[in-house]
């Protein structure tokens, strides 16, 4: 009945099992070491300790262990502060506080496919993979999905149902628009000229956590997918590719001196990029102007949408009230305007842009989804809620011990990989007993499959929109730099990690994993939970009265300064990490004090300085990064500074002490555990902040025995 | 009408010590000791595994799903921010109950009701050989203790003084009751004794609290 996962980890119950019940518990009652008998608050004593450092109550051969005359109990706790139940232990209490797990989605515009259900040359339905703006050469399809209204008779647009009757696609339209590609997501070797190693047919051992849904390995027809159709643009392979004008002005606009984009897209595909693609350089391909103040239309994005992408449920319900077949003034039967280009667009026609980065999406019509569509994730539908790998929705004992699998949407894959990554730093730290301030300001993680293709990839699809105004075109200082993923991970290694020694120089512990900064995803929010969890303080407010205001300082307006004069330096640390987001902005790019975003004659910042900067904290010479005001020297050391100093105050330690006590006591630490927890803090500090000897010296203490003091006489009174 | 008049000293009918020493609630076994516990008295299944012995198929219904009982268990959910509990409820303790019984019957089934006798080291729960006939408190002892020891985790003997007597009280009732006409169970009334008494060990205050 036990079945053994192949790669068992390191929380799973067997191995715990195979911990603690060691040979020396099959006691063989003809040899049996002379007994002693332990009062009931040895035994009791000796639960406690068990359930607490081993994750479960003991069994009886470690009952009977106890009875033996040679037994003890300090060798037994050095044993097994060691152990995955001592891992878990010292995890659940830092996950508690934390709570490092998604109630989010993660769908990136580049690197979200959808999938349309169109009816193909025999009527039949068939699949087509395409991602939501995908900029076209054709106006009649540029932003939307590569077949027209006109060509398949249905609106179809990521977000909604298709809309319409469908009519057959002919093969000539078909092969002229869409090609065949064999995915990461189906093929091992994806990226070999001939990948033959199919899921499920030629996949040598696919690791058992990797499950991708059915409708991920079927055609319409029940038929098994050996390869998907996907819309030609998605489907090309190169690194590079170049700014579209496509010569549709916005109204009003002079016209433009267009430099004629590519045209038509190069060839992708399985190991066969097709045109030569120029070298990828980490800095801006070109150097852009940041937008002058005052001006309104520079920022606008391809589709003439702001600056900032709108979602995608927005594209949905612009389309959603016509219906196909309805008569339609836009080429091809389209809905909506082909976009228009912007002045960027116009300005830097033909430059080189990197196609993983969200300027790849909305700029370029000859970038794609890469090799083996390597820089996009699956979804079998036209949202990013449809299912797309199974996982687990409940893991408390952790990796190993699930407690179900479900069909889960392709937004949630990247989100439920962050806390895996989250919970195994904390583990790391715990096993390994290294030193407990590196949760702070470690540059080390651990990565598998989806998380490498993520940092490798993906996490570049977050930038650049607004940033490009400021020459950041891809991000330069990211905090996970991706030259650092290991180089030998696929996609689909889910249960392979590796441990990754430096993330990059921006990195600190936690507070730069994309588990923490999107679960906190505002500054004060991420400045908050340093505070409360790190350093064991709260935010209380005091009794003055709340008077009308518009002082937009908080730290020094009536009624908010109590609580924002400590938060909002806190909140500065985290000023160049976008909130919700983990874009870096880089202090030469993007200055504290920017005099690039200065207020305009109307008194507003123009476009990408107001995504960024603060307009109540700018004025005639430049304005303030977004929750930097409060200290600016704080926003330019960056979450890195918040790890290191925090970590220097005398409070991170004494907040650990009592945080781990606490948890181990079972309740609040009070005034009358002072000379306990002063000397565990001692303790810890001189250890070089090792978990291992505070909780040594937890269990060992006379307040830890004493911790569920109830004498036999108030025991419960059952039977 | 009772005039006013001075208190009147208040006399001490007796002198008793005042406990000053510092009390501790008990705390609630953590939810994820508990399912490993459970887990490992299933004989070191994994979840999905101890599901699927639990339910079993047999109609028996004792068993539901994991994810039916991870709420009511006071596990967290990070994802929603909803913290772990620290104290039972009713709910809790009514999963607490039907996960208890599940662990029973199927251990009992798993340990006394093979085909061939399964040897005693073998045994998940009930490590011990049925005594033939009638089971006295002579015979009844030495199987609680093991039955104790393996759920509150100390022997039986060092228990309040009553517990074994009314345990084995307990498995009398049961006994005889089962014995009645015609039970519809799978159980004989022995079987159903020993049963009887590991529900209440498993959902003894003792079990789920340290």
């Amino acid at each position: 009945m036990l079945r053994l996962p192949r790669a068992l980890p390191r929380l799973s119950l067997l191995s715990i099992l195979v911990a603690l019940v060691p040979a020396v518990f099959a006691l063989d009652a003809a040899s049996a070491p002379p007994t002693v008998s332990r009062t009931l608050d040895d035994y009791r004593h000796f639960r406690t300790v068990a359930i607490d450092l081993t994750g479960r109550a003991p069994t009886r051969e470690e009952i009977a262990a106890t009875e033996r005359a040679d037994w003890n109990l300090d060798h037994w706790i050095d044993g097994h502060v060691t152990g995955p139940g001592y891992v878990e232990r010292l995890t659940r209490i830092y996950m508690d506080l934390l709570r490092l797990e998604p109630n989010l989605t993660f769908s990136d515009p580049p690197a979200q496919l959808f999938r349309a259900s169109i009816a193909g040359p025999d009527g039949k339905p068939m699949y087509v993979f395409y991602r939501g703006g995908q900029r076209r050469p054709r106006e009649a399809t540029d932003a939307d999905f590569c077949l027209s209204p006109d060509e398949t008779g249905l609106v179809i647009r990521p977000g909604a149902e298709a809309v319409g009757t469908p009519k057959k696609v002919p093969q000539k339209l078909l092969d002229q628009y869409t090609m065949l590609v064999k995915p990461w997501w189906l093929y091992k070797d994806y990226k070999s000229w001939t990948p033959s190693q199919l899921y499920g047919a030629g996949w040598p051992n696919p690791d058992p956590e990797y499950r991708p849904v059915e409708g991920l390995l079927s055609e319409p027809d029940g038929k098994p997918t050996t390869a998907v159709r996907v819309c030609k643009e998605e489907a090309q392979g190169m690194d590079v590719g170049h700014v579209y004008a496509s010569g549709r002005k916005p109204p009003g606009a002079p016209a433009p001196a267009v430099k004629p984009g590519p045209g038509k897209p190069a060839l992708p595909v399985n190991g066969k990029p097709g045109a030569p693609a120029p070298p990828v350089s980490g800095k801006p391909l070109a150097p852009a102007k940041v937008v002058a103040p005052g001006s309104t239309s520079q920022h606008a994005l391809p589709n003439g949408a702001p600056a900032m992408p709108a979602p995608m449920g927005s594209m949905a319900a612009a389309a959603a009230p016509a219906l196909a077949g309805t008569p339609s003034k836009f080429p091809g039967g389209r809905l909506k305007a082909a976009p228009v280009d912007s002045k960027y667009a116009m300005e830097h026609a033909g430059e080189a842009v990197e196609c993983a980065t969200r300027m790849g999406l909305d700029y370029a019509v000859d970038c794609g989804c890469g090799v083996g569509l390597e820089r996009c994730e699956p979804s079998t539908g036209f949202n990013f809620d449809s299912p797309a790998f199974y996982y687990p929705n409940h893991m408390p004992l952790g990796p190993g011990m699930p407690l179900d699998e479900a069909r889960q949407p392709a937004s949630r894959w990247f989100p439920y990989w962050w806390s895996r990554e989250a919970v195994r730093l904390l583990g790391d730290l715990f096993q390994e007993d290294r030193d407990f301030r590196e949760i702070l300001t470690g540059h080390r993680t651990f990565v598998n499959g989806p998380l490498s293709q993520f940092y490798r990839i993906v996490q570049r699809g977050n930038c650049c929109g607004p940033e490009a105004n400021f020459g950041m075109k891809t991000e330069m200082e990211p905090l996970f730099d991706p030259k650092n993923v290991p180089p030998d991970l696929e996609p689909t290694d889910v249960g392979t990690w590796k441990m990754v020694a430096d993330r990059g120089p921006h990195s600190a512990g936690l507070l730069t994993t994309p588990m923490f900064l999107q679960k906190y995803a505002s500054a004060r929010a991420r400045g908050a939970v340093l505070y409360n969890v790190f350093m064991c303080k709260s935010f209380i407010s005091d009794k003055a009265e709340l008077l009308p205001s518009d002082e937009p300082n908080l730290t020094i307006r009536p009624g908010c300064a109590t609580c924002h004069a400590t938060l909002e330096p806190l909140a500065a640390y985290f000023a160049r990490v976008e909130p919700a987001s983990f874009v870096f902005l880089p202090e030469a790019e993007f200055p504290a004090r920017n005099p690039t975003c200065k207020k305009d004659r109307n008194g507003h910042l123009n476009g990408p300085c107001n995504a960024l900067y603060d307009v109540a904290f700018a004025d005639d010479h430049g304005a303030m990064l977004r929750s930097a005001y409060s200290s600016p020297a704080h926003a330019d050391e960056t979450p890195a500074g918040a790890g290191r100093d925090i970590t220097q105050t005398p409070e991170f330690a004494q907040c650990a002490v009592q945080q781990v006590t606490s948890s181990f006591l079972g309740r609040p630490i009070s005034p009358d555990d002072d000379t306990l927890v002063r000397g565990l803090t001692s303790d810890f500090v001189k250890s070089g902040y090792r978990m291992r000897t505070l909780v040594k010296g937890i269990v060992r203490s006379d307040s830890y025995r004493k911790a569920n003091n109830m004498s036999s006489t108030t025991w419960r009174g059952a039977p | 009408m009772v005039p006013p008049s001075a208190p009147l000293p208040l006399v001490a009918n007796g002198v008793a010590a005042e406990d000053t020493a510092r009390k501790e609630n008990l705390r609630m076994v953590p939810p994820e000791v508990y399912m490993r516990t459970y887990l490992q008295l299933f004989g070191g299944l994994l979840p999905v595994d101890a599901q699927k012995r639990a339910k079993a198929g047999d109609g028996g219904s004792v068993f539901d799903s994991w994810d039916d009982y991870v709420s009511a268990l006071g596990f967290p959910d990070y994802r929603f921010d909803i913290p772990r509990q620290t104290q039972t409820n009713a709910l809790m303790v009514a999963a607490f109950e039907r996960l208890g019984i599940a662990l029973c019957d199927r251990a009992l089934e798993h340990d006394l009701k093979g085909k061939a006798p399964l040897p005693v080291q073998d045994r998940l729960i009930f490590a011990f050989d049925l005594p033939k006939g009638t089971v006295d408190a002579k015979a009844f002892g030495p199987r609680f203790d093991v039955l104790h020891r393996t759920f509150l985790g100390y022997p039986a003997a060092l228990a309040p003084p009553q517990r074994t007597a009314r345990f084995f009280q307990l498995y009398r009732d049961l006994v005889s009751e089962h014995a009645k006409t015609s039970p519809k169970s799978r159980f004989t009334p022995d079987e159903a004794g020993w049963a009887g008494v590991c529900y209440g060990l498993v959902r003894h205050p003792e079990f789920h609290l340290y």
